[in-house]
This record gives structure tokens, C-alpha cells and sequence, in this order.
């Protein structure tokens, strides 16, 4: 991309930011009597102002910029209406501690969200469909980058617009991260003070907010990762043009966009306390970030649902002649996994934050146990999905690992049946084990020795997955170059989380680790090694696929090489004070307990990750247009879409390939996976 | 064939030595609980199964890495095998038998801590953000009850914790015991607590449960009998003295319900306005105006934090106790003391 | 009997189903005044829902398109049926996690409501189910007259559901709400029950909220597919009905399990 645009945008940015930030600190004078310079209004507007004119700068009036322009505009809009209307029913007060009161936020909140689907079009086709006019079958996207910033319908484009987004949200739920545990490298509060205040909010409760939005920020970005890279490698790996929906693709790419809008903004309008798990009673009675973060993550859940539901569809109807059940590369296997959790399990998360939202709202005494009320059935709502969740988070990325192996090990996947069965096989499973989050809750007796019993079953079918892969490398001719690096990383680290599981699993040992860093190393483990690194994979593989061009082989063995030791001195201190007494979301700790070291260390380790994937960010998007030419199948994958050119043609095969052997079978000589259509007067 | 013999010799080296090294890294606290026996020993366990399987994986799979690894020069594929149904069986049911034992010897395990005694002593427990509420049985003789935000026990027997909180979810934990339990609004939960070791501990609040969670800490004191009855002794004496008086039963309301997490005596600024000579002074609200301090204000402000905000402190909500209207008096009378 | 495709007799089969469902819903109205067996009415609302499913969502048409070229319109009908009952299955998560809230929370209780007004919306609702099935089985059948009125039919009634619902039983037009009431034999000065009214309250308005919505997107797409079949957009190409119409019946199989979970299970409180 030529760099006046994006000059134009940082300078649009900083411009629009300071306006913003004068807007607001005058619209807060005139309402509230005093100068607030680090309040909420101030930077809201700052926010809002400096990032839609970033767009504007960069690429005009369309896409995204109408989008969020739109976003602005049905928020207030929609905050309006309700003050009017409760106004006019003589409600009070009429206004909040943030502007407006909280039923104004959460619907000028969704309305802005729903404004955001209209403005940046994704919403025209289907509108016109409804008034009975016909659309055409493909939209041509325009060359070049702005494609990225609309609404495109080719799973490529989607693939990339979610992988991006996912990159930029790591960002910042990285940097959340970096800035309390800055905070925590030594015991007593030293910045985030109790007399400290910015965005309305204390020392301790920024702590909380930000130590939340960490987790609810990777949490979504690695549903975004996950559908990134599935939007993106399935309908080629299957033979197919496109998903079986692309407009809906589109939508539930578009629609996760404002929903990071809405969980971003729950940091300026008094944040919330309650962890990404928003229990309540302590989330009834949070302050109107709370909400934010409600709607925005039941907002990012119709991306997840709809976007399942796309995958089944493109699977099950959208094959090659010839691709079979058993035929299938093993990563489209994993992509079904994780449909059928994510298709039917979200709801639930979605249900209870409803139902949380509702209570604050309307005073419905679901939780409340002042009205009858049962603060654990939220709970049970909650892990209910959430926990089938983190197999959402980690079968894409083992599914990753399975499909990479066999090219860099030049050998069969082993056993590749009983892999994909493995995948269902978790899916299934990791949809009874929830309450193994719930021990110590109080919920009933009797519930706690079977759910050990279903979570100790998990281990099976991902032992097979373990096994198999060890059996893959064992013969193999092994090459290490970056993909390959990241898959081998993945496989140790999430070995590492898998062995750390059972402890949890066993009730009495979890009394003692529940609620510690034992479970934050642990599930730091599972993720780096289930998605992470398998992403990063991922990214390194398919990059010439995308581009023409490959990413730095040494910038990306720096990425690796200075990742994977921090990461492990982090995950391995993490574990080490969460069994000698550290708990878990505490902004500080007692120095008696002697953990003043470990935690320098876990910062410093922190910092580290943080350069590594800064210099990954560089590398990736310097060889966009500087990267070394790879135009053919650089890793001489027998799979169909490195045997046409690259970067990949919009329709993705013109000339369609028939399945004629196994996917996976390197060194078998004189063997095909897939034979392309004969045409007349060229060769394959 | 070599290979696999190396390997599992490796395999087996490598377990023992992490095992070693686990085993002398002192990676718990000190066990000062009947309830923390089987748990560490269920604990070591695990820590046996995690190096064995550790091993198990990252042995052959670093070994391929060396091994098999593609030397300069070499041409060629990897050896080409498919699968081996046998192995998948085995490798399948093994592990799921192993999971069951497991699983059982878990339930066992659980069954071990749970062990009631009848004659246990039970102690209320109500958690409060942000502080601890013990209330300890009453005294037979002049029926008062001993309430106190530290947990002091006779070393030896076991205690039965009957918990509740009064406004959000809270969890008790002392890391020496190893057991937790959550305090949830609207019900009791139970646990079972036999200290073994004498010493000075703490109970941390182990749910998130807003601003000051990382603050809700308190000491939890394991002495002798003796010990432990002569301060039972002492705070049945304070506490029957200071009831004698309205400022002293405020006294004990306030040392009882965690005012001090965040309403200071001294001055100092903390969550919420300091006490230290509020009583008859200027307060300047959220909205600009300006109120003395008096009983009715600071009434109103126990029974109905909302409706009245102090300037500054508008990012606090405060919690909503349940006081009786003579004990609002009594803590207005304690903070009138408070100069 | 197995489904049929012939015009007559899928007319006739339409109304042997709808009386079916009728009389189970009557026997659901003794069982619970009388005897209130839960397990009885559990396996009545099953019964409805298969019959719901099997011959007026034709739920066995789902693979039924799995070859052919791809590019065809009845291949692409196809993947759209399917992504459509994938879509119903998913949202069917979200009612099964509201029952799953209602049990939790009452248990064997319910909340006081009107019997007669609850037994009359509910048969608003699946007489709008036999119209709707009425009117897909016209435009099969090349009777686009008869698919525009069964469908009108239809809508109106789905209206009247939503609106009973809505100012009835949720009590949100005082007057208007008490007089019906009063029609369907409710003492007087009986309290309304509020979302805020406890457990009771919190469940019946979250649950009837949430279907009424669905209704309301329903009438929405019945609407749509009125004027779009009015211009004769579905003569041919007669997906978008079908798509209309399963989304209709589904709303209406929710139904089938929240009318005994709300009105029949349990002892009334408040």
C-alpha cells in the first residue's frame, strides 16, 4: 500500500482525536459543571473521533468508516430515545454517572451495533432480495488493499479481514496485560493506587477492568483467529469456490466489529470488576461498562454461531467430486469439531449475559436471592458453553498441527481416522464436563465426582492425538522451517497444558488450586499451545498462499526462538506461585508470601512475548509487498491449493480437481491426492 | 528396533529425574490440615502421572527431531506407515482405563476430606466485601457471641465453617489447609476445617469479588486449647464491656462488618470518606452541594448509600447493610467519637 | 402413516395433523386441571412436536437434494434447507437453556396465570400453524390465490397470538388487559404478575419475551414472502416460502413445550 494514505489516516487520527478530546471535555463541562480531563467523556469522543477518522483518512467514506460513522450516530440515536422515553414517562433520573442513564447505553448500544451492519452494507443484498429484486451471483471485489476495509463475500478476503482483526485485538489485550503486570512486578500498588484515577475508575478497579477486558479481548480474538483460518483454508481444502453462504460469511465477519467497539468502551464508561466470567451478584451491580461488555460479547456470539453454521453447510454440500468422508484433509475435520460446539453452545453464554442484562435492567430476579433468586444456575449457564468454548479455542489449532506435520515430516498422518473420531470425539465429551469449573461453587453435592469422572474422559481422545503425532514424526524426514517450528512449539506447550489438567480435574486437589495462578499457567498453556502457536503456523504457511510472497524465514526463527522461552519461563513461574498461595485477579499480593521475584520475572517474560509478536507483526506485514517471491507450492504440499498459482484466484479453482487417492500419503510413489479436470492443450 | 529401546530408556530416565526434581522443589505450602493429607498425597500422584507422561510424548518426539531429521543433502520421503489398528486400540483403552482408576481414586480422595465430626465446633462465617465476619459460638454463661473478623482456633479439632455472604459471591481460603469453599448470597455452604499444625496464617477471599478482593485478607491463628480459650476469654470480656455503651457497641459493629476496607479512622483516604473528624464537619456532594455531617446524614448514608454521594467518591458503590435502627445509632455514636 | 406429496391428499393430511394436535392439546388441558401428571404432559408435548416436525416442517426433506449439479436451483434450495435447520437447532439451544432456567428456578411450581386465556392463545397459534401448512402445500401445488390467503390467514393470526401475549397477559394496556381477563374469567383484583415479581415473574416474562420475538420476526418473514408471492416471485422458485413456513412451525413446536412449562406443569404460586 502506498504510503499516502495511511499518512493521511494517522494524521486524520490525531487530528479528529484532539477534536474528539475538546468535544468531549466541553460536552462533560456543560453537563456535569467541572473540567474532568482524564474522564470518561473526554475519551470516549477521543476514541470514537481519532479511529473512525483513521479510516476516513485511509480510504474514504464506505466500508468501515460508514460503518463505524453509522455506529456513532445509531448510538446516540438510539441513547436518546430512550432518555426521551423515560423522560416522558417521568422516570428518574433522566440521566447517569456517564452521560446517559444505563437503559439509554445498553440500547443506543445495540442500536449502534445494528446502524454499524446497515452502514457498512453487508446488509444491501439481502435488503433488495427482500423487496424481490435479484442479485448477482459474485461481487468482484476492487484490486488492491481496499477490498479489506468492505464488505467483501470471497472467504479469502473474510479469512484475512478476521485474521487481522484477531492480530489487531491480541494487540490490545496484550498491552492490557503488559500494563498490569507492570503493576504486579513488585507486591504494593505502585501506580494503579487507590487515590490513581482515569476513566472514572480507581487504581484497583482499572486493575480489574483491565485485567477483564485482557481476558475477554484474547478470548474473542482467538474466536476471530479461529474463524479466520477457517473462512480461510476450508472451502479451498474442500474443493469449493466459496463458503456455501458468502453473504452471511461477510455479516458475521462485519458484525464482530462492533462488537469490539462496544467491549473497548466499557473501559471509558466505568469499566467492570467481575472478570471476563461476569458472575454475578457482583455483575448486577457493576457500573454501565458492565453492560458494554455484556452486549458486546452476546453481539461477537452471532460471529461465532453463524459463521458454524456457514462451515457445516460449506462441508457437508460444497465438496469436490471424489472427497469423502475419510478423504477430507484432517483440518476440515477439526473446522466440523468446532462448528458443532460453536454453532449450539454459544447460545448459552449469549442466554446468560441476556438474562444478567435483564435483571439490571428490569430488576428479573434470576440471580438475585433476595427474589428467590440463584446466583449458581448463572454458572451452570455459563460453563456451560464456556467450557466447550476452550475446545472451540484448541481444535482448529490441533487440527493445525495435524494437517502441517505430515508435509514437513514427508510422511502419512498416522492413524488419520481415529484423529478426525478424535476431534467429534472432544467436541462431544467437552460438552459434560462443565461444572468441573463450578467445585467449589455450592452447587449440589452429588454433581461434583461424576463431572470428575466425564473431565478425566477428555484425556482420551486427545491422548490419541498426542500418540499419533509422535507416530507421525517417528521416520519422518524432518525439516524445520518456521510453519514447522510453531506446530512443534504447539504440540510441547499444549502438552504441557494437557498434563496440568488432571490435577484440576481431581475435586479435592482443586479445592487447593481453584482460583490460583496454577489454573491461569494452565490455561495459558493449553491456549499458547492449542491456538497461538498453531495461528502463527498457520499465518508462516499460508502467507505465499495469500500474498505470492513468503514472510522472513529469520525474522520468523527470532519470533520463535524468543517467544517460546519467555512464554515458558511465564507459564512455569505462573504455576509455581499459584500453588504456594497466589490467587488469581488480585491487583496486588502480600510480599510475606515471597513472590515478589517470580512475578519480575513474569513481567519481564511478559515484555518479552510482547517483542516477539511485535516483531512477528512487522515481519507480516512488511512481506506483504517486500517479501521474497513464492508464487508456486513452496512447500511442496500435496494438498489441491498449492498445486495452482499463488496468490490464489478469486473463485479459487477455475478448473475444478477430482479427488483420486489419500491426502496424506508423502513417499508413496506415483500417488495423487487430487488430479485437476483435463483441459485442452494444458498439463497439470 | 534400537530406537525404540533408547527411547524408552530415555523415557524412563527423564521421568524419574523431573520426578526428583518436583518432588525437592517444595512446591506446596506447608500442610497444616487433616484435610490437606490426602489432598497432598493425591497431589504427588498427580505429579508421578504428569512426569510419566511428560516423558512419554516429549522423549520420542525430541528424539525424532534429531534422529529423523532431514541431513543436508538427503532427498527423499519420511518411512511411509499409515496407522496400526492394534496400537490405536491400546493406546485408546489404556488411558481410559487409567482415567477411571483415576476418577475413582479421586472420589475416594474427596470422600477422605469430607470426614465430619460430630462434635465439630461450628463457627458462622459471613463474607463481606471486604472483610471477614467470624462469629464464634456463644459464651453458655452470659450468652454474648464473640464476632470478630480473625479466625483463631484450638489446634486439633476439627471446626465446621457454615458460610454466607451478605452481598456477592466470595470464597474462603487458607493455602495451608488447602480446602475452599465458596460463600454464595442466599445459602449456607459448608466446610470442614481440622487445623493441625499451630501457627499464623491467612484466609484470602478466593472469588473475585470487586475493588478490594485483593485486600480481603485476614489472619487466621492456630494455637493450644489454652491458648485459644484465654482469647476467646479476652474478646468476650471486650466484647461485653463495649456493649455496655452505644460508641462501644458501634465500635464492635464497625471491627465486626469490614467497615474499615474502605472507611479509615486515622485520616487516611481510602474507597470510601475517612471518619476521622467527620461528624459535624463540611461535605461537599457529587452534584456541588454542600451538607453537614450529623446523624441524619450519616444514617442515611448506612441505610441508603445512594442517595447522598460525597464528591470524589463517586466511583464506589457502597454496600447495603441491614442494620437495626439502634445499631446505626450506635456506629453514628462510635464515629462521633472520632476526632 | 409416511408423508405424501399428492395435493388432495396433502390438504387432507394437513387437517388429520391439525386435528391430532388439537385433541392432544385439549387432553393436555385435562391432564393438567385434573391429575397434573408431569410425565404425561412431557410425552404429550413430544408428541406434538414430532408430528409438528414430521409433517408440517417435512423434516425428512432435509438431505434430500445431496446430488446433483451444484449450480442447480433445487441444489441450492438444498444447502439453504440446511442451513436453515442448522440455524433452528441453534436457536433451539436458547430455549432449551430458558427451560432449563424455568426448572432450576420454580421447579414444580408456575406462575399464577390464566388457564382459559393461556388454552386460547395456544390454539390461536396452531390453527396458524394449519393455515401456514395450508398455504405452503397451495403454492406447491401451483395455487398462488390460495398461498396468498392461507398466509394472510395465517399472519393474522399470528398477530392476534403476539398481541394477546403482549397486552394481555403481560398486563401492559391495564385496561384493555383486564377486560379480556375478565371475558376469560378472571377475578378481579387479582395482582398482575411484573418481571419484577420474583423468580416467577422473571421466568414467565423472559420466556413468553423471547418467543413473542420470534413471533414477531416470523410475521415479519411471513410478511415479506406475502408481498414478494403476491408479485409471483415464488411461482417457480418456491424455497423462500418453505424457509418461511419451517421457521413458523418451529416457532410454534417452542410453543408446544413453553405452554405446559408456564401453564400446566406444577402448583400455581403468588
Amino acid at each position: 500500500m502506498n504510503n499516502n494514505p495511511l499518512r493521511k489516516a494517522f494524521l486524520f487520527l490525531v487530528v479528529a482525536g484532539a477534536v474528539g478530546y475538546g468535544l468531549g471535555l466541553g460536552l462533560d463541562f456543560l453537563v456535569a459543571g467541572n473540567l474532568n480531563f482524564s474522564g470518561s467523556v473526554a475519551s470516549a469522543f477521543t476514541l470514537l473521533f481519532s479511529f473512525t477518522a483513521f479510516f476516513y483518512g485511509l480510504y474514504g467514506y464506505r466500508g468501515i468508516t460508514r460503518g463505524l460513522v453509522w455506529q456513532v450516530e445509531g448510538t446516540l440515536i438510539g441513547a436518546f430515545l430512550i432518555t426521551g422515553i423515560r423522560a416522558a414517562m417521568g422516570a428518574t433520573p433522566i440521566f447517569g454517572a456517564f452521560f446517559f442513564s444505563e437503559p439509554a447505553w445498553v440500547f443506543g448500544a445495540l442500536s449502534g451495533v445494528l446502524s454499524f451492519i446497515f452502514g457498512v452494507g453487508i446488509m444491501d443484498d439481502w435488503i433488495k432480495w427482500a423487496r424481490g429484486i435479484d442479485t448477482p451471483k459474485y461481487h468482484e471485489d476492487e484490486p488492491g488493499w481496499e477490498k479489506y476495509f468492505s464488505v467483501s463475500l470471497d472467504h479469502k478476503v473474510i479469512g484475512i479481514q478476521y485474521t487481522v482483526t484477531a492480530l489487531f485485538l491480541i494487540a490490545i489485550g496484550g498491552t492490557f496485560a503488559l500494563i498490569f503486570r507492570t503493576e504486579l512486578a513488585a507486591s504494593q500498588l505502585q501506580f494503579l493506587t487507590t487515590t490513581f484515577r482515569l476513566f472514572n475508575q480507581t487504581g484497583p478497579q482499572l486493575y480489574n477492568t483491565l485485567m477483564s477486558l485482557h481476558g475477554i479481548l484474547m478470548i474473542i480474538s482467538i474466536l476471530l483467529g479461529v474463524s479466520g483460518i477457517i473462512n480461510y483454508a476450508v472451502p479451498f481444502l474442500v474443493g469449493a469456490h466459496d463458503m456455501a453462504f458468502p453473504r452471511m460469511n461477510a455479516f458475521a465477519y462485519w458484525v464482530a466489529v462492533p462488537a469490539s467497539v462496544l467491549m473497548l468502551m466499557s473501559l471509558v464508561l466505568g469499566g467492570f470488576d467481575t472478570g471476563w466470567t461476569g458472575y454475578p451478584p457482583l455483575s448486577s451491580r457493576a457500573p454501565v461498562g458492565m453492560q458494554m461488555f455484556f452486549l458486546g460479547v452476546f453481539t461477537a456470539g452471532w460471529s461465532s454461531i453463524l459463521g458454524a453454521l456457514n462451515v457445516i453447510a460449506t462441508v457437508l454440500r460444497m465438496r469436490a467430486k471424489g472427497m469423502t468422508a475419510m478423504r477430507l484433509p484432517i483440518f476440515v475435520w477439526a473446522g466440523i469439531a468446532t462448528s458443532i460446539i460453536a454453532l449450539t453452545a454459544t447460545q448459552l453464554i449469549g442466554l446468560s449475559f441476556q438474562l444478567v442484562m435483564f435483571q439490571r435492567l428490569f430488576g428479573m430476579g434470576f440471580f438475585d436471592a433476595t427474589k428467590g433468586g440463584n446466583p449458581v444456575l448463572f454458572q451452570h449457564l455459563f460453563w456451560f458453553y464456556s467450557h466447550p468454548a476452550v475446545y472451540v479455542f484448541v481444535l482448529p489449532g490441533l487440527g493445525i498441527i495435524s494437517e502441517l506435520l505430515p508435509v514437513f515430516v514427508r510422511k502419512p498422518l498416522f492413524g488419520y481416522r481415529w484423529i478426525a473420531m478424535s476431534s467429534l470425539g472432544i467436541a462431544l465429551v467437552g460438552f459434560v464436563v462443565w461444572a468441573h469449573h463450578m467445585f467449589t461453587s455450592g452447587m449440589n453435592e452429588y454433581l461434583r465426582v461424576p463431572f470428575m469422572y466425564s473431565t478425566m474422559l477428555v484425556a482420551v481422545p486427545t491422548g490419541v492425538k498426542f500418540f499419533s503425532w509422535v507416530a507421525t514424526l517417528w521416520g519422518g524426514k524432518i525439516e524445520l522451517p518456521t510453519p514447522m517450528l510453531f506446530v512443534l512449539g504447539a504440540i510441547f506447550i499444549f502438552l504441557l497444558g494437557g498434563i496440568t489438567g488432571p490435577p484440576n480435574a481431581m475435586v479435592a486437589v482443586d479445592l487447593h488450586l481453584h482460583d490460583t495462578y496454577w489454573v491461569v499457567g494452565h490455561f495459558h498453556d493449553t491456549i499458547f499451545g492449542g491456538f497461538v502457536y498453531p495461528f502463527f503456523a498457520a499465518i508462516y504457511f499460508w502467507f505465499p498462499k495469500a500474498t505470492g510472497r513468503r514472510m522472513s524465514e529469520l525474522w520468523g526463527k527470532v519470533h520463535f526462538w524468543l517467544m517460546t522461552p519467555s512464554f515458558l519461563v511465564l507459564t512455569f513461574g505462573m504455576m509455581f506461585i499459584g500453588l504456594r498461595g497466589m490467587r488469581r485477579r488480585i491487583a496486588d499480593y502480600d510480599v510475606a508470601l515471597g513472590f515478589d521475584t517470580t512475578h519480575l520475572i513474569l513481567t519481564i517474560a511478559g515484555y518479552l512475548i510482547a517483542l516477539s509478536v511485535l516483531i512477528f507483526f512487522i515481519n507480516f506485514f512488511y512481506s506483504i509487498k517486500n517479501g521474497e517471491k513464492a508464487e508456486g507450492n513452496v512447500w511442496n504440499s500435496r494438498s489441491p491449493e498449492w498445486l495452482v498459482p499463488s496468490p490464489m484466484h478469486p473463485h479459487n479453482y477455475p478448473v475444478p480437481f477430482e479427488v483420486v487417492g489419500e491426502p496424506y500419503d508423502y513417499g508413496l510413489p506415483g500417488s495423487k491426492y487430487v488430479e485437476f479436470a483435463a483441459v485442452k492443450g494444458k498439463k497439470h | 528396533m534400537r530406537h525404540f529401546v533408547v527411547v524408552g530408556i530415555l523415557i524412563i530416565l527423564v521421568s524419574v529425574l523431573l520426578y526428583i526434581g518436583l518432588d525437592a522443589a517444595e512446591l506446596l505450602p506447608v500442610a497444616a490440615s487433616a484435610q490437606a493429607t490426602p489432598i497432598d498425597w493425591m497431589w504427588n500422584i498427580q505429579v508421578i502421572a504428569m512426569c510419566i507422561l511428560f516423558a512419554i510424548i516429549a522423549v520420542p518426539m525430541f528424539y525424532s527431531l534429531v534422529v529423523f531429521r532431514r541431513r543436508k543433502g538427503e532427498t527423499g520421503d519420511g518411512m511411509h506407515f499409515e496407522g496400526n489398528t492394534s496400537l490405536e486400540i491400546a493406546w485408546s483403552s489404556i488411558p481410559l482405563v487409567i482415567v477411571v482408576v483415576f476418577a475413582y481414586l479421586g472420589a475416594v480422595n474427596l470422600s477422605d476430606t469430607l470426614r465430619r465430626d460430630p462434635s465439630a465446633t461450628i463457627i458462622k462465617v459471613t463474607g463481606i466485601q471486604w472483610s471477614w465476619k467470624f462469629e464464634y459460638p456463644a459464651d453458655p454463661e452470659t450468652g454474648v457471641v464473640v464476632i470478630s473478623d480473625e479466625l483463631h482456633l484450638p489446634v486439633g479439632k476439627q471446626v465446621l465453617l457454615r458460610m454466607t455472604s451478605s452481598d456477592v459471591i466470595h470464597s474462603f481460603w487458607v493455602p495451608e489447609f488447602r480446602v475452599k469453599q465458596d460463600l454464595v448470597p442466599g445459602r449456607f455452604t459448608e466446610l470442614t476445617i481440622t487445623p493441625t499444625l499451630e501457627g499464623n496464617y491467612k484466609v484470602s477471599c478466593a472469588e473475585l469479588c470487586g475493588t478490594s478482593h485483593y485486600f480481603m485478607v485476614k489472619p487466621v491463628v492456630i494455637s493450644s486449647q489454652e491458648e485459644f480459650e484465654v482469647w476467646l476469654a479476652e474478646q468476650l470480656i471486650i466484647a461485653i464491656d463495649l456493649g455496655k455503651t452505644p460508641e462501644g457497641q458501634g465500635q464492635l459493629l464497625v471491627s465486626q462488618n469490614g467497615c474499615a476496607a474502605c472507611h479509615s479512622i486515622n485520616g487516611a483516604v481510602g474507597i470510601g470518606p475517612t471518619w476521622f473528624g467527620l461528624f459535624g464537619s463540611d461535605v461537599e456532594l457529587t452534584d456541588g452541594s454542600t451538607v453537614i455531617a450529623d446523624e441524619a446524614f450519616i444514617t442515611e448514608s448506612i441505610r441508603n448509600p445512594e442517595a447522598k454521594i460525597v464528591a470524589g467518591f463517586e466511583t464506589q458503590k457502597m454496600v447495603q447493610y441491614t442494620f437495626t435502627d439502634e445499631e446505626i445509632a450506635a456506629i453514628v455514636a462510635y464515629i462521633k467519637t472520632l476526632k | 402413516m409416511t408423508h405424501t406429496h399428492e395435493k388432495s391428499s396433502m390438504l387432507s393430511q394437513g387437517v388429520l395433523i391439525f386435528i391430532y394436535l388439537t385433541v392432544l392439546t385439549g387432553l393436555e388441558f385435562f391432564v393438567a386441571i385434573t391429575f397434573n401428571s408431569v410425565p404425561l404432559l412431557v410425552v404429550m408435548a413430544l408428541v406434538k412436536a414430532a408430528l409438528v416436525l414430521y409433517y408440517y416442517m417435512h423434516i425428512y426433506q432435509l438431505n434430500a437434494e445431496h446430488e446433483g449439479d451444484h449450480d442447480s436451483y433445487e441444489y441450492k434450495a438444498g444447502t439453504n434447507r440446511i442451513g436453515l435447520w442448522l440455524f433452528l437447532v441453534s436457536d433451539s439451544f436458547v430455549f432449551g437453556g430458558l427451560m432449563v432456567m424455568r426448572l432450576n428456578l420454580l421447579g414444580m411450581t408456575r406462575p399464577h396465570l390464566n388457564q382459559n386465556l393461556g388454552l386460547f392463545v395456544t390454539a390461536v397459534l396452531l390453527i396458524s400453524s394449519f393455515f401456514m401448512n395450508r398455504g405452503e402445500t397451495q403454492l406447491r401445488n401451483g395455487n398462488r390465490k390460495g398461498f396468498l390467503q392461507n398466509t394472510m390467514i395465517t399472519i393474522i393470526l399470528g398477530l392476534f397470538f403476539l398481541l394477546g401475549v403482549v397486552i394481555v397477559e403481560w398486563h401492559t394496556i391495564a385496561p384493555i388487559a383486564e377486560a379480556i381477563l375478565h371475558l376469560f374469567g378472571e377475578p378481579a383484583g387479582v395482582e398482575p404478575l411484573k418481571p419484577s415479581s420474583g423468580v416467577a415473574g422473571a421466568a414467565f416474562f423472559m420466556m413468553t419475551g423471547m418467543h413473542a420475538f420470534h413471533v414477531l420476526t416470523g410475521l415479519i418473514f411471513l410478511a415479506i414472502v406475502w408481498v414478494n408471492g403476491k408479485r409471483g416471485l415464488y411461482d417457480e422458485k418456491q424455497y423462500p416460502v418453505e424457509a418461511a413456513a419451517v421457521y413458523w412451525h418451529f416457532v410454534d413446536v417452542v410453543w408446544i413445550f413453553f405452554y405446559p412449562a408456564l401453564y400446566l406443569i406444577g402448583t400455581a404460586i403468588g
